[in-house]
C-alpha cells in the first residue's frame, strides 16, 4: 500500500490536543509511528517532551488511546524488557512493545539500560526522537547536541562559544551492538520513515530494534514553526543527519552524491547563529568524516 | 468504554487541550489549486488534516495550532496562511 493511503486510513491514536509546541517534530513523529504500529501496541515514554506534553496522561486522564507507561529517565529499556518477557511467556508475540524516548533518555541517562537490553536481544523496538538537548526543561545540553550549539548550559559569551564537544553518534553505537535492526529516519523523508518503522516492528518480534529519528525543535533551535520539515530535509541533504539502516548486519546507506553545504542548514538555526566561517568549516569536516566512515562500513 | 480502549482510561477519558486557541494565523486551502496529493496530511504534526476515501483532504480547525508547515510544504501552494480575526 502507498504510504499516504496507509497514513490516511489508519486511526490517530494520540490525543487531538496536546501541549507540544507549534511545529513540533516529535509530535509529528509520534503520531506517524503510532499510525503505523496500530492499536495492538504498548508504549513507554520516559520523562521528556512527549511525556511533558501530556501524552502519558494528566490528572487521571489518558493521553493515548493505547496503554502507555512513564518509566524513569534511566530505566526505559529495562522496564520494557520485563514487559516484553511477560508477553512472550503469555504467548502473545503479536503485541508491539515500543519505547518512544528523547535523546537525553537514550544517550545520557538511559544508556546503561538500553545497552543492556540491546545486548540481551530483548524483543522490543526502541525509538529515539533526537532533538539534540533536554528541550522539555529549557534546552540544556545533552550528549547528542551537535558541536557549536548554543544551549542554556553552554551559552555564547566571553568564556565559551556554545558546546565545545562533538556529539555522541548514537545510531552507530547501537549498530555496533549487533542487534536485529538499526535505522535512522527523518520526518522529511516520510516514506522512508514509514518503511523503517514497519521493518523495525517486524524485527522487534525476533530481537532488539532501534530507530533514531531526527526531530527539529522550533522553540529550542530557533527556527520558524513552518520550517520544521525544511530543516529536517536540509539535514539529510547536507549529510548532517545521514539516513542508513542495518538489517542483521547488512548495511544500506542513502548516499547523497551531491550534498549541499552544511552551512545551508546551520544558517537556518538561531542556535548556530554565532558560528564563524572557521567554525562552520570545522563542522563540515566532522560531517564529511562521519559520512566517509559510514560509506566504508556500508561497502564492507 | 471497555470496547473503545484496551486499558481503562481516567475519570474524564482522554486528556485534550484546546490547542486551536493558540493560533494567530490559520491555514486556508484553495481547492482550485489542490491536487489532492496528501502531503499536507503527512506533514501535519497535529493530525488536523484528514482525507476521505476519495482522497479529498480537509483542514479541521478545532485543534490546528497554526504552525504553517502545510502551507510551506504544499507543492502547488494551495494552502495560504490568513491572520485570525476576532469576530
Amino acid at each position: 500500500m502507498n504510504y499516504i493511503d496507509l497514513i490516511r486510513q489508519s486511526e490517530d491514536l494520540v490525543t487531538a490536543g496536546m501541549s507540544a509546541c507549534q511545529g513540533c517534530g516529535a509530535e509529528l513523529c509520534l503520531r506517524r509511528v503510532l499510525q503505523v504500529a496500530g492499536r495492538n501496541t504498548i508504549l513507554s515514554i520516559p520523562p521528556g517532551c512527549m511525556a511533558g506534553a501530556g501524552v502519558v496522561g494528566w490528572n487521571f486522564d489518558n493521553g493515548l488511546k493505547i496503554p502507555v507507561h512513564i518509566p524513569l529517565l534511566d530505566n526505559t529499556a529495562s522496564f520494557l524488557s520485563g514487559v516484553t518477557n511477560m508477553y512472550q511467556r503469555k504467548n502473545r508475540p503479536d503485541v508491539n512493545i515500543i519505547a518512544f524516548a528523547g535523546d537525553g533518555a537514550t544517550a545520557d541517562c538511559g544508556f546503561q539500560s538500553l545497552s543492556g537490553a540491546a545486548e540481551r536481544g530483548e524483543k522490543l523496538l526502541y525509538i529515539c526522537y533526537d532533538n539534540e538537548g533536554y528541550m522539555n526543561t529549557g534546552f540544556q545540553r545533552s550528549s547528542t547536541s551537535s558541536k557549536g550549539s548554543r544551549t542554556s548550559t553552554t551559552p555564547v559569551g566571553k568564556v565559551q562559544d556554545g558546546k565545545s564537544q562533538n556529539q555522541k553518534y548514537m545510531p552507530l553505537i547501537m549498530a555496533m551492538h549487533n542487534v536485529e535492526y538499526v535505522a535512522t529516519a527523518s520526518p522529511s523523508n516520510m516514506k522512508d520513515m514509514v518503511d523503517k518503522v514497519t521493518k523495525g516492528i517486524q524485527a522487534s518480534k525476533k530481537g532488539f530494534a532501534y530507530i533514531h529519528i531526527f526531530s527539529p525543535c522550533p522553540t529550542g533551535w530557533g527556527h520558524e514553526t513552518d520550517q520544521t520539515i525544511e530543516v529536517a530535509r536540509k539535514a539529510v541533504k547536507s549529510n548532517f543527519f545521514p539516513l542508513f539502516e542495518v538489517e542483521q548486519g547488512k548495511w544500506k546507506l542513502l548516499d547523497n552524491k551531491n550534498p549541499i553545504p552544511v552551512s545551508d542548514l546551520l544558517n537556518l538555526l538561531r542556535k548556530f547563529s554565532h558560528l564563524s566561517p572557521d567554525d562552520i568549516a570545522q563542522i563540515q569536516e566532522l560531517v564529511d568524516k562521519r559520512m566517509d566512515l559510514l560509506r566504508k562500513l556500508s561497502a564492507a | 468504554m471497555s470496547k473503545k480502549f484496551i486499558t481503562p482510561v481516567g475519570d474524564e477519558g482522554i486528556y485534550t487541550l484546546d490547542t486551536g486557541s493558540w493560533r494567530t494565523f490559520k491555514p486556508v486551502m484553495l481547492k482550485e489549486k489542490c491536487t489532492n496529493c496528501g502531503l499536507c496530511m503527512i506533514f501535519c504534526p497535529v493530525g488536523s488534516i484528514t482525507g476521505d476515501e476519495n482522497k479529498i483532504y480537509e483542514i479541521g480547525y478545532q485543534y490546528c495550532k497554526g504552525c504553517g508547515i502545510c502551507a510551506r510544504e504544499c507543492p502547488t501552494k494551495a494552502i495560504i496562511m490568513v491572520r485570525e480575526s476576532i469576530e
